[in-house]
């Protein structure tokens, strides 16, 4: 690391213009991200003409604010609404909305910022230590490293369903059905788009996360409408007690580093990393049983996670002018157009730049919590908001969300279609987030399965070549028997002394 | 008598509705807003084609109306070209060569001649680059190579099939006398998937736009070996062209502007002097030095000979890339 750079950096960042870029997007992130189906992505893309006329840093200063204020603001709806508004979300509806539902919204929505601070930080951190090695360590991912790395997030899956397992494999394998749907990449083949061209780049999750989710939680409710009236929801306090800090303190340490290394994986991303986190902490809880009923550490954990990730894949944009995700893409197109090509070279001729963006990630975060804990006691107030107003806002959003995505009224039928389909699996009893996480992960694990096998001509060698498959592989196995062999363990301590196992779990 | 007159003052109206209607339509283009179609997701090449084409002819007053740049993403192209096929004049849509291979691999009813050539803006440059460390120091060592054994050479090219970037070099390999689909190609998802994979050496070749590797060539990460221009490139004048590798062959990766079928002269010719100027500014110079493109205009004349001629081209590079029978 380059201390002069590092200030000169930082005397860009902290600039009065730049701060209130840094604040303005942060703000503007966390609004859109709480939007069902309005995303980093989009608001990006929308800004676009605006950043025009923009210095260049400032611009990817106020990128970057939105991309990491949506991690932020991602989990609001998830929590108070059990509609998660982008894949990296997901995760925070498993114990944000049971705890909401147990009248703590108040303190998920401080725990989640809370969260996501700590996971910036120690992503920021991360960047300015060891962006460099990081960069030559994401390319020894090839096509089999990530198919084992989407191999172990659909291990998740087992986490996620424990109890209903059948009907979580079953929602997995329709969500992998669904994700074939397309142009086939090694062939060119067109499959099951029945002729429509907007199917054929596939069924964007997206679409599918807001049908499921957005308009099949409206629908649902809908059903038990007349049941609901009479309950006043309970909204607790704005902060977190003591219990529910060390509680989570440690996930949140353990998945900040976790997000981070999936975020600087190209193509990775938060909606992988929160999932990781989130499947670790309950793999190695004492209480696991309490994951999914409103455990403070299940939401505190994926939170962490996925906003380190995000920070995180800005090191394969800056370093190597490789976009990790989505948003990234588009910020990538909008630095172009400026004139600032973000790739080898940018450390070497525009070091300050480079550095102006990390230090502007780290005042962003400090902004970010502070905004997200003053929004706390505004947005407890949507539970109370009678159902007759909220649910028709709620499918409102998605459809405007839906249709900023490609700009095209066939989404709105999928949209319905899979509205539909999520109710069913709500009366059904189906875990709904096996499908999505199959349907996100799906493409690219089939694409690197078949690019593996045809590099490798044919053998499955391929998959035990390297120390990173080795490992990969490795945990896969943990995380589908670990639950397993703790309780082949704790049956036998429990035979040797029940004192200890009392010590244990208090 | 009061009904006769009413009668008579909306039939007055009526014409005179009719009258400006019919004044606007036929004396003066462009009589109203207009829209330029970027069949693509903001960000991605055709949105940044159209956005610096509003931007430029914005600027600097060459139109006075509106521009509207307007997302229609899908199909490769073909959401955004269906939409403009059933506009009017006031709609034109970027494209590229995606228009010609749609319909030449069979995956698009819509053809060439299905709209109307207003002008060529820019080329980008195809490069063939290899690892730092590879064996391969020349191009012609790498196609000799891969003459003697094309299935152990893997070459990564992204996002799809039947794209400049994989014909390029299915171009270059035929010239060279090797059949192109023995080519053993490895399908990633985006230009910057393949570069990470050529980097990460996972494959040991990579096709695609120069601007994807021109940094990293000057870096020292990789080696290109060859570019498909006519004369080398500037900043990277140590890469030869693949014409000084022996390999007779320029390789534009274009990028143009096109209306909806049946647009008349005079619309043509106003876009003939506004595109025209429009290639002499200083800004449009610099959108294309920021995108490292090249300037390539060509007027709607020039254009629709130049579509012929490529569309002859790429039906023998589709057939000869085993792509289709």
């Amino acid at each position: 690391m380059d201390i002069s750079s590092f200030m000169a950096g930082l005397s860009i960042a902290v600039q009065p213009i730049n701060i209130i870029w840094i604040i303005l997007g942060g703000f503007l992130g966390t609004i859109v991200g709480m939007l069902p189906g309005l995303g980093p992505a989009t608001a990006v893309a929308v800004l676009i003409p605006i950043t025009f006329g923009m210095d260049p840093v400032s611009a990817i200063i106020l990128m970057a604010a939105i991309y990491y204020g949506a991690m932020y603001g991602g989990s609001r709806s998830s929590i108070l609404l059990n509609t998660p508004g982008d894949g990296s979300a997901i995760a925070a509806t498993f114990d944000g909305y049971p705890m909401a539902k147990k009248g703590q919204a108040g303190q998920a929505l401080a725990i989640s910022a809370i969260a996501s601070f700590i996971g910036g930080l120690i992503a920021v951190i991360g960047f300015v230590f060891l962006a460099e090695p990081l960069a030559a360590f994401a390319l020894e991912f090839g096509p089999a490293e990530y198919f084992l790395l989407m191999l172990l997030t659909l291990s998740a899956i087992v986490a996620l369903s424990v109890g209903k397992m059948v009907k979580g494999f079953l929602a997995m394998m329709i969500g992998l059905a669904l994700s074939t749907v397309g142009i086939d990449t090694q062939t060119g083949v067109y499959r099951f788009t029945m002729g429509i061209p907007q199917l054929s780049e596939g069924i964007d999750f997206l679409i599918v996360i807001i049908g499921v989710y957005a308009i099949g939680e409206v629908l649902y409710n809908f059903l038990n409408i007349d049941d609901q009236k009479k309950e006043k929801k309970k909204v607790g306090k704005v902060w977190f007690s003591k219990d529910q800090w060390k509680r989570s303190r440690w996930p949140i340490l353990r998945s900040g580093p976790i997000g981070f290394l999936v975020g600087v994986l190209p193509g990775a991303g938060g909606s992988i990393a929160s999932m990781i986190g989130y499947t670790t902490e309950k793999q190695i809880s004492k209480k696991p049983e309490e994951f999914g009923e409103g455990a403070p550490e299940g939401l505190a954990a994926p939170e962490s996670a996925n906003n380190a990730a995000s920070v995180g894949a800005m090191i394969p944009l800056l370093t190597m002018g490789i976009p990790g995700s989505g948003t990234t893409a588009v910020m990538l197109g909008a630095l172009i157009m400026l004139g600032l090509r973000p790739g080898p070279l940018l450390f070497q001729q525009q070091p300050e730049t480079a550095w102006a963006l990390i230090n502007s990630m780290f005042l962003g975060n400090i902004a970010l919590v502070i905004i997200n804990i003053l929004l706390v006691g505004v947005l407890v107030k949507v539970l109370d908001t009678p159902a007759k107003i909220l649910y028709p806002m709620i499918v409102l959003l998605a459809f405007i969300g839906t249709y900023t995505l490609s700009y095209s009224t066939i989404d709105f039928f999928l949209l319905l279609i899979f509205g539909l389909f999520g109710l069913m699996m709500k009366v059904l009893d189906i875990p709904i987030a096996p499908l999505v996480l199959a349907l996100i992960v799906g493409v690219d694990m089939e694409q690197n399965f078949r690019m593996a096998v045809l590099s490798s001509n044919g053998s499955l060698g391929v998959f035990f070549q390297s120390g990173v498959s080795i490992t990969l592989l490795i945990l896969t196995i943990l995380s589908l028997f670990y639950p397993l062999i703790i309780k082949l363990v704790k049956r036998k301590s429990d035979k040797l002394s029940d004192d200890e196992q009392v010590y244990k779990s208090s | 008598m009061k009904k006769l007159v009413s009668v008579a003052l909306i039939s007055l109206l009526f014409i005179m509705a009719g009258c400006s209607g019919s004044a606007s339509g036929n004396d003066e283009y462009p009589s109203g807003n207009l829209e330029i179609v970027a069949p693509a997701s903001p960000g991605g090449g055709w949105d940044l084609t159209a956005r610096s084409l509003e931007k430029v002819l914005t600027d600097e007053g060459l139109v006075e109306q509106n521009i509207n740049v307007v997302n229609k993403p899908g199909g490769g192209g073909e959401v955004g070209w269906k939409y403009l096929k059933q506009k009017d004049a006031h709609t034109l849509s970027v494209n590229s060569s995606l228009l010609l291979t749609n319909n030449l691999l069979g995956q698009s009813e819509l053809t060439y001649e299905d709209f109307t050539p207003i002008a060529t803006l820019a080329t980008e440059w195809q490069a063939l680059a290899v690892p730092a460390d590879s064996e391969y120091e020349t191009a012609s060592e790498f196609m000799e190579a891969t003459k003697n054994n094309p299935t152990d050479i893997k070459v990564g090219v992204g996002p799809g099939l039947g794209n400049d970037d994989h014909l390029s070099l299915v171009q270059a390999a035929s010239e060279y006398g090797i059949n192109p689909s023995d080519l053993n190609f490895l399908v990633y998802e985006g230009g910057g998937d393949v570069v990470t994979a050529l980097l990460g050496g996972h494959v040991d070749a990579v096709t695609t736009s120069l601007s994807e590797v021109k940094d990293q060539h000057q870096a020292g990460k990789l080696r290109i070996l060859a570019v498909s221009s006519d004369k080398p490139v500037e900043g990277i004048e140590d890469v030869p062209t693949w014409k000084q590798e022996g390999i007779d062959m320029v390789f534009p990766h274009w990028r143009g502007i096109m209306g909806p079928p049946d647009m008349t002269e005079e619309q043509i010719a106003y876009w003939d002097e506004k595109l025209g100027n429009m290639v002499e500014t200083e800004q449009w110079q610099t959108v294309l030095d920021n995108n490292d493109w090249e300037g390539f205009y060509k007027n709607s004349e020039e254009t629709e000979q130049f579509m012929k001629e490529q569309h002859d081209l790429y039906e023998t590079l589709v057939k000869d890339s085993g792509l289709v029978e």
